[in-house]
Protein backbone atom coordinates (compact mmCIF):
# COMPACT_ATOMS: atom_id res chain seq x y z
CA UNK A 1 0.00 0.00 0.00
CA UNK A 2 1.65 3.26 -1.06
CA UNK A 3 0.61 7.07 -0.44
CA UNK A 4 2.16 9.96 -2.03
CA UNK A 5 5.18 11.22 -0.16
CA UNK A 6 3.16 13.80 0.86
CA UNK A 7 -0.31 14.52 -0.31
CA UNK A 8 -0.12 18.59 -0.50
CA UNK A 9 3.12 17.86 -2.33
CA UNK A 10 3.09 14.76 -4.69
CA UNK A 11 6.18 13.32 -6.09
CA UNK A 12 6.16 13.72 -10.16
CA UNK A 13 8.73 10.99 -10.48
CA UNK A 14 7.95 8.00 -11.98
CA UNK A 15 7.66 4.85 -9.86
CA UNK A 16 10.62 2.59 -10.44
CA UNK A 17 8.18 -0.52 -9.93
CA UNK A 18 6.06 1.16 -13.26
CA UNK A 19 9.31 1.26 -14.82
CA UNK A 20 9.97 -2.11 -13.99
CA UNK A 21 6.45 -3.34 -14.93
CA UNK A 22 6.53 -1.77 -18.34
CA UNK A 23 9.85 -3.51 -18.82
CA UNK A 24 8.61 -6.89 -18.09
CA UNK A 25 5.37 -6.45 -19.95
CA UNK A 26 7.20 -5.85 -23.07
CA UNK A 27 9.22 -8.37 -22.44
CA UNK A 28 6.40 -11.03 -21.87
CA UNK A 29 4.95 -9.87 -25.12
CA UNK A 30 8.26 -10.30 -27.17
CA UNK A 31 8.55 -13.41 -25.72
CA UNK A 32 4.75 -14.79 -26.13
CA UNK A 33 5.04 -13.36 -30.29
CA UNK A 34 8.65 -13.81 -31.20
CA UNK A 35 9.70 -16.44 -29.00
CA UNK A 36 7.31 -18.94 -28.22
CA UNK A 37 6.18 -21.33 -30.88
CA UNK A 38 2.45 -21.64 -31.98
CA UNK A 39 0.42 -25.15 -30.56
CA UNK A 40 0.48 -27.92 -33.20
CA UNK A 41 -3.45 -28.53 -33.11
CA UNK A 42 -4.96 -24.96 -32.21
CA UNK A 43 -2.05 -22.78 -33.53
CA UNK A 44 -1.34 -18.94 -33.30
CA UNK A 45 -5.00 -18.61 -31.73
CA UNK A 46 -3.26 -20.90 -28.55
CA UNK A 47 -1.32 -17.65 -27.76
CA UNK A 48 -4.42 -16.11 -25.95
CA UNK A 49 -3.86 -18.28 -23.50
CA UNK A 50 -0.53 -16.05 -22.33
CA UNK A 51 -2.15 -12.97 -21.64
CA UNK A 52 -5.67 -14.49 -21.01
CA UNK A 53 -4.88 -16.73 -18.16
CA UNK A 54 -2.49 -14.21 -16.17
CA UNK A 55 -5.16 -11.11 -16.33
CA UNK A 56 -7.44 -13.91 -14.40
CA UNK A 57 -5.22 -14.63 -11.92
CA UNK A 58 -4.27 -10.88 -11.28
CA UNK A 59 -8.16 -9.98 -11.55
CA UNK A 60 -8.57 -12.77 -9.00
CA UNK A 61 -5.83 -11.48 -6.79
CA UNK A 62 -7.55 -7.75 -7.23
CA UNK A 63 -10.96 -8.63 -6.25
CA UNK A 64 -9.23 -10.84 -3.51
CA UNK A 65 -7.17 -8.03 -2.21
CA UNK A 66 -10.10 -5.44 -2.15
CA UNK A 67 -12.38 -7.74 -0.14
CA UNK A 68 -9.64 -8.12 2.16
CA UNK A 69 -9.12 -4.61 2.51
CA UNK A 70 -12.40 -4.24 3.17
CA UNK A 71 -12.72 -6.34 5.65
CA UNK A 72 -9.59 -4.53 7.54
CA UNK A 73 -11.55 -1.10 7.27
CA UNK A 74 -14.64 -2.60 8.78
CA UNK A 75 -12.72 -3.26 11.70
CA UNK A 76 -9.66 -0.69 11.80
CA UNK A 77 -10.99 2.12 9.80
CA UNK A 78 -7.87 2.98 8.44
CA UNK A 79 -9.04 5.22 5.30
CA UNK A 80 -5.79 3.94 3.81
CA UNK A 81 -6.97 0.53 3.52
CA UNK A 82 -10.57 1.88 1.62
CA UNK A 83 -8.33 3.78 -0.42
CA UNK A 84 -6.52 0.63 -1.55
CA UNK A 85 -9.55 -1.37 -1.71
CA UNK A 86 -11.23 0.80 -4.41
CA UNK A 87 -7.75 1.22 -6.22
CA UNK A 88 -7.65 -2.66 -6.42
CA UNK A 89 -11.21 -3.35 -7.64
CA UNK A 90 -10.64 -0.25 -10.03
CA UNK A 91 -7.75 -2.07 -11.68
CA UNK A 92 -9.35 -5.33 -11.42
CA UNK A 93 -12.46 -4.21 -13.34
CA UNK A 94 -9.91 -3.43 -15.84
CA UNK A 95 -7.88 -7.07 -16.21
CA UNK A 96 -11.45 -8.70 -16.17
CA UNK A 97 -12.22 -6.73 -18.92
CA UNK A 98 -9.10 -7.70 -20.53
CA UNK A 99 -10.42 -11.11 -19.99
CA UNK A 100 -13.98 -10.83 -21.26
CA UNK A 101 -12.34 -9.18 -24.46
CA UNK A 102 -9.63 -12.20 -25.18
CA UNK A 103 -11.92 -15.13 -24.04
CA UNK A 104 -13.90 -14.97 -27.00
CA UNK A 105 -11.00 -14.17 -28.92
CA UNK A 106 -9.81 -17.19 -28.94
CA UNK A 107 -13.35 -19.22 -28.75
CA UNK A 108 -14.69 -18.41 -31.92
CA UNK A 109 -11.68 -19.77 -33.44
CA UNK A 110 -11.21 -22.85 -31.24
CA UNK A 111 -15.00 -23.26 -30.38
CA UNK A 112 -16.72 -21.74 -33.52
CA UNK A 113 -18.47 -19.08 -31.65
CA UNK A 114 -17.73 -15.59 -29.69
CA UNK A 115 -19.56 -16.69 -25.97
CA UNK A 116 -21.52 -19.61 -24.42
CA UNK A 117 -23.64 -19.37 -21.58
CA UNK A 118 -21.35 -21.96 -19.24
CA UNK A 119 -20.64 -21.63 -15.85
CA UNK A 120 -17.49 -20.24 -16.01
CA UNK A 121 -18.31 -17.57 -18.62
CA UNK A 122 -21.26 -16.71 -17.24
CA UNK A 123 -19.70 -16.32 -13.72
CA UNK A 124 -16.65 -14.07 -15.01
CA UNK A 125 -19.22 -11.92 -16.49
CA UNK A 126 -21.32 -11.39 -13.26
CA UNK A 127 -18.07 -10.62 -11.24
CA UNK A 128 -17.30 -7.89 -13.83
CA UNK A 129 -20.69 -6.30 -13.00
CA UNK A 130 -20.49 -6.79 -9.30
CA UNK A 131 -17.42 -4.50 -9.09
CA UNK A 132 -18.17 -2.17 -11.83
CA UNK A 133 -21.75 -2.08 -9.66
CA UNK A 134 -18.57 -1.27 -6.60
CA UNK A 135 -17.05 1.33 -8.34
CA UNK A 136 -20.71 2.83 -9.27
CA UNK A 137 -21.72 2.84 -5.47
CA UNK A 138 -18.78 4.55 -4.66
CA UNK A 139 -19.44 7.40 -7.41
CA UNK A 140 -22.89 7.42 -5.72
CA UNK A 141 -22.28 7.71 -2.08
CA UNK A 142 -21.16 11.04 -0.72
CA UNK A 143 -19.94 10.35 3.24
CA UNK A 144 -16.41 9.19 3.21
CA UNK A 145 -16.98 6.48 5.99
CA UNK A 146 -20.56 5.52 4.75
CA UNK A 147 -19.05 4.96 1.02
CA UNK A 148 -16.07 2.76 2.57
CA UNK A 149 -19.01 0.82 4.99
CA UNK A 150 -21.13 -0.19 1.60
CA UNK A 151 -17.88 -0.78 -0.77
CA UNK A 152 -16.32 -3.08 1.69
CA UNK A 153 -19.37 -4.92 2.27
CA UNK A 154 -19.84 -5.36 -1.14
CA UNK A 155 -16.21 -6.20 -2.11
CA UNK A 156 -16.08 -8.63 0.82
CA UNK A 157 -19.42 -10.09 -1.24
CA UNK A 158 -18.03 -10.08 -4.47
CA UNK A 159 -15.30 -12.21 -3.65
CA UNK A 160 -17.13 -15.00 -2.81
CA UNK A 161 -17.63 -15.83 -6.23
CA UNK A 162 -13.60 -15.98 -6.92
CA UNK A 163 -13.75 -19.78 -5.76
CA UNK A 164 -17.07 -20.64 -7.60
CA UNK A 165 -15.16 -19.27 -10.55
CA UNK A 166 -12.37 -20.96 -9.83
CA UNK A 167 -13.81 -24.35 -9.41
CA UNK A 168 -16.51 -24.07 -11.98
CA UNK A 169 -14.87 -26.19 -14.61
CA UNK A 170 -15.09 -28.82 -11.77
CA UNK A 171 -19.05 -28.73 -10.06
CA UNK A 172 -19.99 -27.85 -13.56
CA UNK A 173 -20.30 -29.77 -17.65
CA UNK A 174 -18.43 -26.55 -19.38
CA UNK A 175 -17.09 -26.07 -22.29
CA UNK A 176 -14.12 -24.02 -20.95
CA UNK A 177 -11.02 -26.05 -20.55
CA UNK A 178 -9.69 -27.60 -17.45
CA UNK A 179 -6.16 -26.10 -16.16
CA UNK A 180 -2.82 -26.89 -18.28
CA UNK A 181 -0.87 -25.98 -15.54
CA UNK A 182 -2.52 -25.83 -12.38
CA UNK A 183 -2.85 -29.84 -12.18
CA UNK A 184 -2.44 -32.57 -9.65
CA UNK A 185 -0.04 -34.40 -12.39
CA UNK A 186 1.94 -31.40 -13.25
CA UNK A 187 1.76 -28.96 -16.06
CA UNK A 188 1.06 -30.54 -19.50
CA UNK A 189 2.92 -27.73 -21.54
CA UNK A 190 6.22 -28.13 -23.25
CA UNK A 191 8.97 -25.87 -21.37
CA UNK A 192 9.49 -23.33 -23.80
CA UNK A 193 5.32 -22.43 -23.85
CA UNK A 194 5.43 -23.04 -19.65
CA UNK A 195 8.60 -20.43 -19.39
CA UNK A 196 6.50 -17.96 -21.44
CA UNK A 197 3.31 -18.82 -19.14
CA UNK A 198 5.21 -18.02 -15.96
CA UNK A 199 6.93 -15.03 -17.40
CA UNK A 200 3.42 -13.49 -18.55
CA UNK A 201 2.05 -14.60 -14.98
CA UNK A 202 5.11 -12.43 -13.60
CA UNK A 203 4.76 -9.64 -16.35
CA UNK A 204 1.05 -9.15 -15.42
CA UNK A 205 1.43 -9.03 -11.63
CA UNK A 206 4.03 -6.49 -11.21
CA UNK A 207 1.58 -4.55 -14.05
CA UNK A 208 -1.22 -5.07 -10.92
CA UNK A 209 1.43 -3.54 -8.36
CA UNK A 210 2.45 -1.06 -10.64
CA UNK A 211 -1.30 0.34 -11.37
CA UNK A 212 -2.42 -0.20 -7.87
CA UNK A 213 0.69 1.83 -6.62
CA UNK A 214 -0.35 4.76 -8.89
CA UNK A 215 -4.11 4.72 -8.03
CA UNK A 216 -3.34 4.68 -4.47
CA UNK A 217 -1.71 7.98 -4.86
CA UNK A 218 -4.06 9.53 -7.04
CA UNK A 219 -6.79 8.61 -4.26
CA UNK A 220 -4.49 10.01 -1.67
CA UNK A 221 -3.95 13.50 -3.45
CA UNK A 222 -7.75 13.13 -4.31
CA UNK A 223 -8.81 13.21 -0.97
CA UNK A 224 -6.18 15.51 0.89
CA UNK A 225 -7.54 18.13 -1.72
CA UNK A 226 -10.93 17.15 -0.49
CA UNK A 227 -9.79 17.94 2.74
CA UNK A 228 -8.31 21.01 2.20
CA UNK A 229 -11.42 22.45 0.53
CA UNK A 230 -13.47 21.74 3.70
CA UNK A 231 -11.09 23.62 5.82
CA UNK B 1 -2.32 -25.68 -38.20
CA UNK B 2 -4.99 -23.76 -38.59
CA UNK B 3 -4.62 -20.42 -39.82
CA UNK B 4 -6.20 -17.75 -36.95
CA UNK B 5 -3.11 -15.43 -35.96
CA UNK B 6 -5.43 -12.89 -36.96
CA UNK B 7 -7.22 -13.43 -33.12
CA UNK B 8 -3.98 -13.61 -31.06
CA UNK B 9 -3.04 -10.58 -33.41
CA UNK B 10 -6.61 -8.84 -31.45
CA UNK B 11 -6.01 -10.10 -28.63
CA UNK B 12 -2.68 -8.54 -27.82
CA UNK B 13 -3.35 -5.62 -29.21
CA UNK B 14 -6.92 -4.90 -27.41
CA UNK B 15 -4.77 -5.97 -24.35
CA UNK B 16 -2.13 -3.76 -24.63
CA UNK B 17 -4.76 -0.37 -25.40
CA UNK B 18 -6.37 -1.44 -22.69
CA UNK B 19 -3.47 -1.70 -20.17
CA UNK B 20 -1.65 1.69 -21.90
CA UNK B 21 -5.00 3.24 -21.84
CA UNK B 22 -6.00 2.89 -18.03
CA UNK B 23 -2.59 3.78 -16.98
CA UNK B 24 -3.13 7.25 -19.20
CA UNK B 25 -6.28 8.06 -17.50
CA UNK B 26 -4.07 7.46 -14.25
CA UNK B 27 -1.90 9.96 -15.22
CA UNK B 28 -4.38 12.64 -16.57
CA UNK B 29 -6.76 12.29 -13.43
CA UNK B 30 -3.65 13.13 -11.63
CA UNK B 31 -2.28 15.89 -13.72
CA UNK B 32 -5.99 17.53 -13.71
CA UNK B 33 -5.76 17.57 -9.37
CA UNK B 34 -1.99 19.06 -9.75
CA UNK B 35 -4.06 21.43 -11.57
CA UNK B 36 -6.76 22.06 -9.14
CA UNK B 37 -4.09 22.51 -6.38
CA UNK B 38 -2.51 25.03 -8.43
CA UNK B 39 -5.34 27.03 -8.92
CA UNK B 40 -6.63 26.78 -4.76
CA UNK B 41 -2.53 27.47 -3.99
Amino acid sequence: MTDSPSPTTPSRRLDPVALLAALAVVGAYARAIWFTPPERIQGYAQKILYVHAPAAWVAFLAFGLTALAGAGWLFLKDERLDRFAESSAEVGVVFTTAVLVTGPLWGRPIWGTWWTWDARLTLTLFLWFVYVGYLVLRGAVTGRESRARASAVLGILGALLIPFIHLSVYLFRTLHPMPVVARPEGPSMPPVMLTTFFLCFFAFTLLYVALVRARVAYAAERDALEDAAQG
Amino acid sequence: MPDNALYYRLAYAATLLLYAGYAISLAWRRARLARQRAART
